[in-house]
């Protein structure tokens, strides 16, 4: 920190320099580095509340809880619902984080949840998110990629809605397919607007409920 | 979005400095503000001002400098500024960016996220002279 020269007025002026923004990208670098060295393949899961990011998971753990060690750190404001639907689906640990307010995760609370985990052992860790399609956007959690849940019940027009969501997401799972026309909904226009948006980005459409298209989800994360 | 606990990490960092160089009341601090952190200046100043005031720098004023989005194109490298059309929120400016080279709609952000705290303003009560 440098002094500059007083000024007439009684005053001083510091250069500070502080990178707030660069702050947040270090951790999540820091926790990209902790993963590499512990082996730990690391997806992060955004959606809004109710999409099926749970469900995707629980899903995703069944299949692969039995050649592989699997973790769950499941992320809400509160209640420890998430984190109890996915126990008993073979997971070596899951874990909840209470954010207790904030409406997202970041690099910083995950970290923290890291230290939970077995020191060994845990292959693949899969981050669910705070239920919002808008501020996990500008947190970064330094995994390897993220997935974006989208369902037929919030309208076709998701994707438009929320441009910065789906520019930070690799993977995109368009969820319960099967109840589009029982509420009106084009599926196919998400479809063109991620073409837009991200040409080429992975589509994935499931029925997570009944775990249809969930290996396919596992191949785009090349998981399978 | 986020702007007030944005608000406070600005305020945190301004403040500790301020202690360290006397304690005296915070007059302004300059941010660099990237325009793609999506924040409203007018809520970012509103809660930096009154986290001053209540630590006892009333009057704050607050200068952002905003830093222009950059993005760079998956498909032909290209590297540039991204220009938000007059009118439009910059976040929906997000869904319609363009390769300015090729045309292609898939582009990365490599820009325009910043958030730094460059300078603060802070009163000596009296005290002279230069220093480094």
């Amino acid at each position: 920190m440098r002094l500059f020269e007083t000024t007439d007025t009684g005053s001083v002026e510091i250069e500070i320099g502080e990178d707030l923004q660069a702050r947040h990208e270090e951790l999540a670098e820091r926790n990209r580095q902790l993963f590499a060295e512990r082996g730990i393949r690391a997806f992060d899961i955004t959606g809004s509340v109710g999409a099926g990011k749970t469900s995707l998971i629980a899903g995703m753990v069944e299949r692969l809880s039995a050649k592989h060690g699997v973790a769950v750190i499941a992320g809400d404001v509160a209640t420890t619902h998430d984190a109890e639907r996915v126990a008993g689906k073979g997971a070596r640990k899951v874990l909840q984080i209470n954010t207790g307010g904030m409406c997202h995760l970041d690099a910083s609370l995950v970290a923290r949840a890291l230290g939970q985990l077995p020191e060994s052992g845990i292959e693949v860790l899969f981050i669910e998110n705070v239920g919002n399609l808008i501020c996990p956007s500008f947190f970064p959690l330094g995994a390897e990629k993220r997935i974006a849940v989208v369902s037929a019940s919030e309208g076709s027009h998701v994707i438009e809605k929320h441009p910065a969501m789906f520019e930070s997401a690799d993977v995109v799972v368009l969820n319960k397919m099967d109840i589009a026309e029982a509420v009106n909904v084009d599926m196919e226009q998400p479809v063109a607007d991620l073409e837009k948006v991200r040409p080429g980005i992975a589509v994935v459409k499931t029925n997570c409920l009944v775990g249809e298209g969930v290996d396919d989800v596992l191949r785009a994360l090349e998981l399978a | 979005m986020h702007e007030y606990s944005i608000a406070l990490e600005v305020w945190g960092s301004v403040a500790a400095a301020a202690r360290e160089h006397g304690g005296g009341r915070v007059r302004s601090i300059r941010l660099e503000l990237g325009v793609l952190n999506l924040i409203e200046d007018e809520q970012l100043n509103f809660w930096v001002e009154a986290l001053a005031e209540r630590d006892g720098s009333p009057g704050l004023e607050l200068d952002i400098v905003h830093v222009p989005g950059r993005v760079k194109c998956r498909g032909c490298g290209a590297e540039g500024e991204c220009r938000v059309p007059e009118g439009t929120l910059p976040y929906f400016a997000m869904g319609a960016m363009r390769c300015a080279e090729c045309g292609l709609g898939d582009v990365d952000i490599v820009g325009g996220r910043d958030l730094k705290v460059v300078t603060a303003e802070i009163e000596t009560e009296g005290r002279n002279g230069r220093g480094e």
